[in-house]
């Protein structure tokens, strides 16, 4: 019985039990991802405060850590389980439209409430017209540098071009840091190398929709990055780090640069009050061009929801300036308001400041079926060039071939 | 005709269970594994083999085949050849007996997760422990990047693997060896049989059929032993340290393909099936005996 309940049950037995859920009327279910530890006792007060106002209805938040949000979404939609309402990563969004499983929601959208946001976040939710997501959170990156390091080592200001960026590394290495810091493990470790690969003029997709792994742009940066670990510039044990240990890195004042989320300004306030750091845009490449990654999750509403009116109240509660403005602040994420934009929090301060200027050139994750595991085979690839199993070449040239193939289908 | 039929009764219960716990799952395997299935489970066409055969074209897969193999054979073999020593200490009389038994066991109660997100730590290349520890007693004068790649990461988990497999093992070597009767020993010593005598012509046969259980059971559990290599490296850098359940649980959730993963754990369920069948005949031939 353990054997089969290992192997079988996997899947079967996790719509077994989840049979038992059902819905009450007037009970709206939201599954919400775990941004941090504030995320919980937020949605909690959302409850309370909601729950006041809209006597007769119920809410139910379910917190589940990013790690999990996906499994648990595929077996519960598998099960008929699913809540009404979910955060998913907006990159999910078209598998949840094609199977059908996502509402369109222009239908509830006033013109007013439509205009409520900054459409470069609302756009990547739009698909063939339909609006199918509400941008719950945003993020970009830019480049964190040490200014301490920076000062030891003699150098006055950020980099702007990764030839620039590679001379400091250099410096910082001479003043006995690590360079440039850069992550090769679990999530995000294809996109730590599309900064570099942006500024060589290479896109994730070709204009003919075929991959951008085979160009010449992708081969200069992995060999850029391959360059500066074979060199020593860049933290040992590249692929041993993921981005939280190399944000732990820099944290500790270890590390002279890296490139990540705003959100680690919230966390060096907390826990390294006394690191002194400036934010910057991303290095450019040869021609200038740079480009950064921008994230946004999305909140949808089941098809199969009961509650959709219900449902669709609390969105309307969740997107008024008052409680996005709370719950962007306690994540350090941007905002998606117009109205909450203009707020003093995000134009007086520099860092924040930094990432919003660098919006326009924010590359989304591209909106096809397959991505992410087209996202699996860049990082198997890049992981291969940091540890030198493969040419950059020939092992680009196999991703982009393997990629393809999922694209065709 | 009535008396005939009392048995089948007997076992419809459990039978009954037993179908629901295992058969109707493996029915759905079936199913998903040789349909076209959307990412959310719904079947589309009937494919055949097609997910089978896009598996055995598959490098990673195989890879991950073999490593398995490699996994389960180190960590039993290196478990086995730790406890049996371990065993036979505990169960000689000493001062502190008791404690030196629960601190061997007790590393058994702590979850299976918490052990591997320990060790994780431990070996971070710039915080880890190990490489202080390491550091500290001279004997490298360089941290170690353990988990930067398979070479060091997966020795790593296959010691950790043979670690938290120990307990178990030495436990049933434990009733293995409390059922040998001393004046066997006794005898022999009188003869002038030297230690190894005595454990080469008493010890190890009379504890062989203990072994048969430790290693098949513990074939079973170690080949189905997620949370070491996920937590640890979730199989990577580039798949390097993938095994079977690890590679099954990225082609499921990650990238979406219930299809193939499906077939990977009906294959990994053929696999047990033939260990299982294994550890009956066991079972069975020590009744006999």
């Amino acid at each position: 019985m353990k054997l089969a309940r290992w192997t079988a049950g996997l899947l079967a037995g996790l719509s077994m039990l989840a049979m038992a859920a059902q819905a009450y009327a007037g009970e709206v279910r939201v599954t919400v991802a775990e941004y941090s530890s504030k995320t919980g006792p937020y949605f909690e007060e959302v409850k309370k405060e909601f729950e006041a106002a809209n006597p007769g209805t119920t809410l139910k938040f379910e917190v589940v850590p990013w790690d999990v949000l996906l499994q648990k979404l595929t077996t519960d939609i598998t099960a008929g389980t699913n809540a009404d309402l979910s955060i998913i990563g907006t990159r999910w969004l078209i598998d949840f439209v094609q199977q059908g499983v996502a509402e369109p929601l222009d239908e509830y959208m006033t013109p007013d409430f439509k205009g409520r946001f900054i459409e470069t976040f609302l756009s990547p939710s739009i698909m063939e017209g339909k609006t199918y997501g509400l941008p719950i959170a945003a993020s970009a990156r830019a480049m964190y540098y040490n200014k301490e390091l920076f000062e030891k080592a003699g150098i006055a200001n950020p980099p702007s071009t990764w030839t620039e960026l590679q001379e400091d590394a250099r410096k910082i290495k001479a003043a006995g840091a690590f360079g440039y810091g850069i992550q090769g493990k679990e999530i995000e470790t294809d996109v730590y190398y599309y900064y570099a690969m942006w500024s060589f003029g290479t896109e994730i997709l070709n204009k003919d929709g075929s991959s951008g792994l085979s160009t010449p742009g992708a081969l200069e940066a992995a060999k850029l990055y391959k360059s500066m670990i074979d060199e020593g510039l860049t933290q040992p044990g590249v692929t041993s780090m993921n981005r939280e240990d190399v944000m732990a890195l820099f944290k500790q004042g270890k590390v002279g640069m890296m490139i990540t989320a705003p959100f680690m300004m919230n966390q060096i306030k907390e826990e390294a009050p006394s690191l002194k750091y400036g934010v910057a845009a991303i290095p450019a490449g040869p021609t200038g061009a740079r480009g950064t990654y921008g994230v946004t999750d999305s909140i949808i509403m089941f098809k199969n929801s009961k509650n959709k009116e219900e449902a669709w109240k609390l969105l309307d509660f969740l997107f008024s300036t008052e409680q996005r403005a709370k719950f962007t602040q306690n994540e350090g994420l941007l905002p998606v308001n117009k109205e909450e934009a203009k707020m003093d929090y995000y134009t007086k301060d520099a860092g924040l400041a930094a990432f919003t200027a660098l919006l326009p050139e924010a590359r989304f994750a591209p909106v096809i079926p397959g991505w992410e595991e087209i996202a699996q085979i860049t990082s198997d690839a890049v992981q291969k060039i940091y540890l030198g199993q493969g040419e950059p070449e020939a092992t680009l040239k196999d991703a982009a071939a393997k990629a393809n193939g999922v694209l065709k289908k | 005709m009535y008396s005939r039929a009392l048995p089948y009764l007997l076992i419809l219960p459990s039978l009954f269970l037993a179908a629901v716990v295992i058969f109707w799952p493996v029915y759905d395997l079936v199913q998903i594994s040789t349909h076209d299935v959307s990412r959310f489970g719904q079947l589309r066409d009937f494919i055949g083999l097609a997910n089978f055969a896009a598996l055995a074209d598959d490098p990673d897969f195989m890879a991950a085949l073999w490593r398995t193999g490699l996994w389960t054979l180190s960590v039993v073999a290196g478990a086995l050849v730790l406890s049996i020593p371990v065993a036979m200490i505990l169960n000689s009389d000493f001062y502190g007996r008791s404690v030196a038994r629960v601190i061997i066991l007790l590393p058994w109660a702590v979850s299976l997760t918490m052990t591997a997100v320990v060790w994780r730590w431990a070996l971070n290349g710039e915080s880890g422990m190990l490489n202080s520890a390491l550091m500290g007693l001279g004997i490298i004068d360089q941290n170690i990047q353990w988990l930067a790649s398979a070479s060091t990461a997966f020795p790593m988990q296959v010691l950790i693997g043979v670690l938290v497999t120990v307990p178990f093992t030495v436990t049933i070597f434990l009733g293995g060896l409390s059922s040998i009767p001393d004046d066997l020993y006794e005898a022999a010593a009188l003869e002038g049989a030297s230690g190894w005598q005595q454990f080469r012509t008493i010890t190890l046969p009379l504890l062989k059929p203990f072994i048969n259980i430790a290693i098949v059971l513990n074939m079973i559990y170690v080949f189905n032993s997620f949370p070491i290599i996920w937590v640890m490296t979730q199989g990577g850098p580039a798949n390097s340290t993938d095994i079977l359940v690890t590679y099954l649980y990225k082609l499921a959730f990650r990238v979406g393909k219930l299809g193939e993963a499906s077939a990977v754990s009906l294959v990994m369920f053929a696999i047990l099936l033939v260990f299982t069948m294994i550890y009956v005949r066991l079972a069975m031939r020590e009744r006999e005996a």
